[in-house]
Order: C-alpha cells, then sequence, then structure tokens
C-alpha cells in the first residue's frame, strides 16, 4: 500500500544563495501512512511550518521529493493541483480567511475549485458543516455573525469539504478558551473515526498531543529529531526539554517521581493512565 | 503573599458595575446580553490577579473598564479615587493604569523598540532626558535592552510583548492590565512573558491584573478570579479556586493536571503544579526505602 | 518575497551620514535630487555621480544592499532606456534599419536619463538607510510644522506616515498568509483572463480589509491607553540638534550645485 505522504531528501531554504542562506528544514525524510493521526511539534521557527507547507506544493522543495498517494506532486501541473485537494491544509487562525457572505458559500469555496457540480458541493458543504460541527441553522448566515469559536468550525470546514485524503492543521486550537479547546480537539478525534482519513497536527500542547496522537515527529533546528510513538517520545523528556518543548505535566510528575526511585513507568501521559499507578505506590505495593 | 506592602489599599474598585456593547460596536454581532453585569470588586495595589472564563465571559470587558476606555452603563469604576465616568479623568487614570493586548502586532507604533517605548511618555510630555531614562529602564526590566535598536517586525511574539510592556513601564502606571497577552504564543513566548510579569509584580510592586486561558499562568497569581456571564463567580486565591474541581469546569475551565492527579486520588491537599505533586505523593508514600 | 522590500528600510550603522541631523539630511537630499535634474552634460552628470559615490562611502551602507535597492526599478529603467533610444533622433546615425533608427542623440538620452535614474534611487536610498523611519517623519514634521499656519494637520500627517510604515511588513505577511490559505483551498491565482484574476483576487481582498480593520480599531484602542491625544503637549525622546557636520554638508551640496551649474555653462549642453 502507498503512504499517505512520502517525503525524502527534502531541504528547504530561505535567501537561497544569498550569504543570508537558512534551511528552513534540511533533508527530512518521513513517511505518514494512511489513517494515522500523526502529531507535529517542535518551537517556532523549527521549520514544523515549512514543511506542512510541502505536503500540499504550497512550497516548492529545493531539494528531495514530496509523494502524495505515491504520486510525485512536482511532476506536473495536474499532479500539483491533485495534491492541493489531495491534501487538506488548514492554517492557524484559519477564520480569518473567511470571505463570502455566507458560511455556506464559504465552505463551499473548496469544492467550487474543484469544478464539481452543484449537487455533490452542496452534499459536501452539509457533510464537511456536520463533520466540523457548524450548526445547520448557521449555514445562510454571514460568517462574521459568528462567534470566534463558531467562525473556526466553519473555516475547517471549508477546508473539510474538498474531501482530503490527508487533513492538516496548524494549531488548531490556538487562542480558544479551554472548553473550547476540548471540543475542538474531540471534533477532530471525531473527523478521523468517521472519515478513517490521515490526520497531521501541528501542536504545542502537549496535553492535546498525548490525547490525539498515534505518533509524534519532533522537529528541531530545522530537522526531524525524533519520530515514534507517543511513549518512545514522551519518555525522553529531557531532550525534549532541551529542545524548548514540554511534556504533558503527568509526564513530568512520573519523571521525577522516578528520579526520586519510584518503580512507575514513563509513558504515562494522562490523568486517568496515571491514577492506577499512584494508587499502587500509596498503597505500599512498591515493587523495586 | 507580598510581604512589606499594604494589600489592603484598593487601587481599583467596581461598584455594582453593568456594560454593554451598542448594536455597531461588537464584532461578534450578539449584542442583547450586558458583557459585563453587576459587578463590584476590588483589586488591591501590589496584587497579581488573575481573570479566568470563557470566551464572551466578560472578561476582556472587565479589563477594559479599568483604564476608562469603557465607561459603565450603570455602577461605577473608581481607579484610585478617581470616578472613570468623569471625562476629565480619562488621561490621569491612563498614568495609573496601563494595558497590552492580546495581540503584540497591533500595539506597536513605531519601527524601532525604543521609539516604541518612548510613545507613551512622549504622550505625556516628559522631558527628553527622562524620557531616555525611562526608556532604557524599562528595557532593561523586560530584557530586552539589547533589542531597542530593532524593528518589531523582526522579534518574536514573546518579544514583542515584552516591548509592549517596556511602553507600559515608561509610563510608570502603578498598575498594568493584561488582555490575554500570552494567547497568541508559543510556551517559549508565554513563559517569557509569565516571568516578566511576575518580577514586575514581586520586584516593582506593580499592581497586575492578567486575563488569561492558561491554568498554569493562573496558579501563580496571587488571586483567581473566575467569570461566568459577565458575572464574578469564583474569587479566592489559587489554592481555593482550583480546590473545587466540579465548580471549575462546570464554568468551561479546567485544573491544573497535577490538582486533577491529586483529586482523583482522593488527596485533599491543594495541588497547583508538578513539584507540589511530587512532594504529595513522596511524603505519603513516605519516600523510597 | 518580503526581504526584496528594501526602500524604507534602516540599515542600522553610526557613519557620518547616520550622525547628521534629519532635518538637513531630509533638506540635503531633495536638494541633491533637484540638481540631478539642473545637470545638462556629461561633466555636470559626471560630478553628480561622484558625489553619488561619495555619499555611499561616506554612509558605510554595504554597495550590495545599494545595489538591491535598485531592484525594484530595473524594469523601469530598461524602458525609459529603450524608449530614449528609439524615439529621440538628432545627432549622428548609428544604426538604421526600416523605421527603426538608432541616433546619437537618442543614445546620450538613454544614458543620461539612466544616470539620472539610478542617482535619483540611490540618494534618495541613503536616506532611508541611514534615517529611522521615526526620525525621517519626525523630521518631516518639523520641516513643515510652519505649515500649521495654514490649518494643515501635520503631526496627524506624520502620524500617518510612522503608522504605514511600520505596518507594511506586518501587511505583507497577512496578505502572503491569506493567499496560501485560499492556495490551500484550491483558488486558481495564477491562470485566466483579467475579469478571472480580479475575481480571483477576492477572496484575499476581503479577509485583508477585515483584518486591517480590526487591526486599526485595536491600535486605535492601544494608542488612546497609551495616552496618545494627538500633536499638543507631546514631547520627543529624541532631540534634533544642527551641528558643525551639519552646516559642512550644506556648504557640500551647495558647491555642488554651484559646480554643476558652472559645468553647464561652461561645456555644451547634450540634453
Amino acid at each position: 500500500m502507498t503512504s499517505a505522504i512520502e517525503i525524502t531528501g527534502l531541504s528547504h531554504y530561505y535567501n537561497k544563495g544569498t550569504p543570508n542562506e537558512v534551511a528552513a528544514i534540511k533533508n527530512a525524510n518521513l513517511r505518514i501512512e494512511k489513517g494515522e493521526l500523526v502529531a507535529i511539534i517542535g518551537h517556532t521557527g523549527s521549520g514544523k511550518s515549512t514543511l506542512i507547507s510541502h505536503f500540499n506544493g504550497l512550497l516548492k522543495p529545493d531539494e528531495g521529493k514530496v509523494f502524495v498517494d505515491g504520486k510525485d506532486i512536482w511532476q506536473s501541473k495536474e499532479s500539483l493541483r491533485e495534491s492541493r485537494f489531495k491534501v487538506g491544509l488548514c492554517f492557524q487562525y484559519p477564520e480569518y480567511q473567511l470571505f463570502e457572505d455566507t458560511v455556506f458559500k464559504d465552505i463551499a469555496f473548496g469544492p467550487k475549485n474543484m469544478k464539481l457540480d452543484d449537487e455533490e458541493v452542496k452534499r459536501r458543504v452539509l457533510r464537511a458543516a456536520q463533520l466540523a460541527g457548524v450548526k445547520p441553522e448557521h449555514l445562510d448566515k454571514s460568517p462574521f455573525d459568528l462567534s470566534g469559536g463558531e467562525k473556526r468550525r466553519a473555516a475547517i470546514a471549508g477546508v473539510m469539504s474538498m474531501q482530503p485524503q490527508v487533513l492538516v492543521f496548524d494549531e488548531p486550537a490556538a487562542g480558544l478558551d479551554p472548553h473550547a479547546r476540548k471540543q475542538l480537539i474531540d471534533m477532530i478525534k471525531s473527523y478521523r473515526e468517521q472519515t478513517g482519513c490521515t490526520v497531521i497536527f501541528v501542536s504545542h500542547s502537549m496535553e492535546d498531543v498525548a490525547y490525539l496522537a498515534d505518533r509524534i515527529i519532533v522537529i528541531n533546528q530545522a530537522e526531524i529529531a525524533m519520530q515514534g510513538s507517543v511513549s518512545e517520545v514522551f519518555s525522553r523528556g529531557d531532550e525534549l526539554t532541551s529542545m524548548g518543548l514540554n511534556v504533558p505535566e503527568i509526564t513530568r510528575i512520573f519523571l521525577m517521581l522516578r528520579e526520586k526511585g519510584y518503580d512507575v513507568p514513563k509513558d504515562v501521559y494522562t490523568v486517568g493512565q496515571a491514577v492506577p499507578h499512584i494508587k499502587r505506590l500509596m498503597e505500599g505495593g512498591r515493587a523495586i | 503573599m507580598i510581604s512589606g506592602m499594604i494589600m489592603d489599599e484598593k487601587i481599583i474598585e467596581f461598584n455594582n458595575v453593568t456594560f454593554m456593547y451598542d448594536a455597531e460596536d461588537e464584532e461578534t454581532g450578539v449584542v442583547s446580553a450586558p458583557a459585563v453585569k453587576g459587578i463590584t470588586l476590588a483589586i488591591n495595589r501590589g496584587e497579581f490577579m488573575a481573570v479566568l472564563g470563557r470566551n464572551g465571559s466578560g472578561k476582556s470587558t472587565l479589563a477594559k473598564l479599568c483604564n476608562a476606555i469603557y465607561e459603565p452603563y450603570e455602577g461605577d469604576v473608581i481607579v484610585e479615587g478617581m470616578n472613570t465616568r468623569e471625562e476629565e479623568n480619562g488621561d490621569k487614570i491612563r498614568r495609573k493604569v496601563g494595558m497590552v493586548f492580546q495581540n503584540p502586532d497591533n500595539q506597536i507604533v513605531a519601527t524601532i523598540v525604543e521609539d516604541d517605548v518612548a510613545f507613551g511618555p512622549e504622550n505625556l510630555g516628559i522631558e527628553p532626558k527622562e524620557i531616555r531614562r525611562r526608556v532604557d529602564e524599562a528595557l532593561k526590566s523586560v530584557n530586552m535592552y539589547e533589542h531597542r535598536l530593532r524593528q518589531p517586525h523582526n522579534l518574536s511574539g514573546g518579544q514583542k510583548q515584552r516591548v509592549a510592556i517596556a511602553g507600559v513601564l515608561a509610563m510608570q502606571t502603578d498598575c498594568i492590565v493584561l488582555d490575554e497577552p500570552t494567547a497568541m504564543l508559543d510556551p517559549v513566548g508565554r513563559a517569557e512573558v509569565l516571568q516578566t510579569v511576575k518580577r514586575l509584580n514581586k520586584e516593582l510592586g506593580i499592581t497586575v491584573i492578567m486575563v488569561t486561558h492558561f491554568m498554569d499562568e493562573a496558579v501563580e497569581a496571587d488571586r483567581v478570579v473566575v467569570m461566568s456571564s459577565g458575572e464574578v463567580v469564583m474569587d479566592g486565591t489559587p489554592q481555593q479556586v482550583f480546590s473545587d474541581i466540579e465548580k471549575v469546569r462546570a464554568y468551561g475551565l479546567d485544573v491544573p493536571q497535577s490538582t486533577a492527579l491529586c483529586a482523583a486520588l482522593s488527596i485533599k491537599e491543594n495541588v497547583l503544579n508538578a513539584q507540589q505533586c511530587v512532594d504529595v505523593i513522596d511524603r505519603i508514600c513516605g519516600g523510597v526505602k | 518575497m518580503i526581504s526584496d522590500i528594501t526602500i524604507g528600510q534602516y540599515y542600522s550603522g553610526n557613519s557620518v551620514l547616520h550622525r547628521m541631523d534629519a532635518r538637513m539630511k531630509l533638506i540635503l537630499t531633495f536638494a541633491s535630487i533637484v540638481a540631478i535634474f539642473l545637470c545638462k552634460n556629461f561633466f555636470s552628470l559626471g560630478l553628480m555621480v561622484i558625489f553619488t559615490v561619495a555619499a555611499t562611502l561616506l554612509s558605510c551602507v554595504p554597495a550590495k544592499m545599494v545595489i538591491k535597492s535598485l531592484k525594484p526599478i530595473i524594469v523601469i529603467l530598461i524602458f525609459t532606456a529603450v524608449l530614449n533610444i528609439f524615439y529621440t533622433t538628432g545627432g549622428d546615425t548609428y544604426f538604421k534599419w526600416k523605421f527603426i533608427e538608432i541616433t546619437e542623440e537618442g543614445v546620450n538620452t538613454a544614458i543620461f536619463m539612466a544616470i539620472r535614474i539610478v542617482s535619483l534611487v540611490v540618494l534618495s536610498s541613503l536616506l532611508t538607510y541611514t534615517t529611522t523611519p521615526t526620525l525621517l517623519t519626525d523630521a518631516l514634521e518639523r520641516i513643515l510644522s510652519p505649515l500649521k499656519v495654514f490649518k494643515i494637520k501635520v503631526h496627524t500627517l506624520a502620524m500617518m506616515m510612522t503608522l504605514a510604515l511600520r505596518f507594511i511588513p506586518t501587511l505583507i505577511e497577512e496578505i502572503n498568509r491569506i493567499m496560501n490559505a485560499q492556495k490551500a483551498r484550491g483558488a486558481d491565482l495564477e491562470t485566466g483572463g483579467i475579469v478571472a484574476r480580479a475575481k480571483a483576487l477576492i477572496p484575499i481582498f476581503i479577509p485583508l480589509m477585515i483584518s486591517s480593520f480590526r487591526r486599526a480599531y485595536e491600535l486605535a484602542f492601544a494608542m488612546t491607553c497609551r495616552g496618545y491625544t494627538g500633536g499638543e503637549g507631546r514631547t520627543r525622546m529624541k532631540q534634533m540638534k544642527l551641528r558643525v557636520s551639519d552646516f559642512i554638508a550644506c556648504a557640500v551640496v551647495c558647491a555642488l550645485v554651484g559646480g554643476i551649474i558652472a559645468l553647464n555653462i561652461y561645456f555644451e549642453a547634450v540634453i
């Protein structure tokens, strides 16, 4: 089976050919399988955004290749355009891209660009609205009359309506309050469950990463520093800290307990997972 | 708590304050309900107060009522004895209470960092030499002095916010109100801003009112106020507020994971961060033999 | 891309030009630009070129940056040169084919105009390279302040300029961001006729307008909070004081203008 996205030897430079040349991403190799939910983490300026902008050909690699669904996207104009629809990219603060006079029309912008017939466009808009949690009564409203969280959902629906095989989110919950944040993260989770599509998301919130992701890719100083399952990556807490990243608070507690000599695993990252371990400690069932 | 400082002098008082946006003003478009209603609240001098609440709970409005930008619909806001309703007080109040906003890009006026910090004192008509001194001092206290000649658009989000804070410091206000200053920042920028704010509060004794979404920032405050539907629904120390997990969650907020873990283990103590959590567990288990 | 816009970008340094009074610099730059157009022959133009090169060297701005500032005008430069070569006729004919004719005067005018445009751009970029935008608008405000008599709001104009300069990079970033977001939704900005392309700009233009209004609103709010009430009663951190070096510079530019006029009289005009 082909991978959803495969990247080989990818490098991208800013100010190429000048003395100020800096690598935004260098020699990146990665493979994201169909149906995976992958988190990309890294501090600001590490190259995360540059990397994801290559997934749908918004940026052209200076070196290396990008394959979407097994196809080299830079092979031809058609393959490039196809990649735009196969990989949906949802940027940070997507509500700032809304422009139509109704939510429905805005969500329809992508499918219309795909030159689908009206019937299909409508079908996709309704499906996307449902997946993104846009209330049906909002579809005929102006997007600018919605609240912040509702605007965000409408904008996300505008990407989902292209029915991409891969959906990429850059900081989907940035700026939302904890409740709205939780709802949005749950929405992404149920989107994956309902559609089975590949989802990639960039996040600074390690709690969200722990809750959502199957696998984590860590970017540091323009390079892929780590790749692995959530527990593998979070168990290397010290390395993450040295990259200006964090681990979830629970993981930090467990790492601190280990330092004190307690026998607890280092791949615990949610409150639910943590409770039985601490209970065991408190009951004195501490096996050394 | 702050040592050696009188905490019971009130710097800002809200007396039964109600405020509503008029129809064409608010970007959300929803206008009928008041943004804040019947708020009575006193902020003490030297206090670090965090304001929590969901989007639309009225916390931003509360912040903007503090320095006479908004005038209450009902009730009074008194800043150091001056009523914000009286127009001639506006300028005087803004010399006492400075504001820092969420989007760092939309509050920086000048194209060079130090010129921006000078903007406030220049408006106040301060002597040029004195402005220079204040600007240098303000930039040093937010650790941005070495960046004073850079252009704001080349700075990181955390650095921009620190410049904005320096801009308020240079006006030598007694109180600084920050409206979600870290919402658009990454964890590094958030930590920079929080450290700066804490230091200003502890070392310079500046009263801080900080609106935030982040529980880990709120636990650093002396006092936490939770708002919901325009009303103050919880008010106390972080320990007091976060000990009532059910209530906090009901208002659409969360508690730090450490607090949640201890609650799940039925540990009665008030734990707010990882270190405290580890200490409590260590004590209960009696250490490793 | 963003980094290509160099006009209006300050190059921090401490050269003689950097230390000059911004008002004097502004006036002298204006005077020397006028001088460029006084030149009537290659001798006076040569003097102008020497002045421009000397000023560049004095500024300590790397030659590469100065050359970079010429990049945006290359098209205009080539365009005017070509126009001049073909449309100005007179003197010896160098080349003739059907209706195309290249003459001595055409070539002279082309070279002359090219040098004029280059000096003009170099001198004005030197001004912006060596003066912070704040100082520049400040200087403009002070120079124009006599206009207050005519009820012209000089301070407001200067503040508008400062804010425009401040927000240019922010808005360019914003445009890039919106363009990428719409491209990711399959917006086609590159192909199609004029109408199609103009239509394709709507999804970019509307979000840009909305966010600009939001910015303006927030900025006005922030400025009020920082005690801004207009130009009345404001002081300035950076004072402006004329020094000996400013008067020397003034004398140099006067000499330049005098020299150009003298050379114009002494030698035959070519333009």
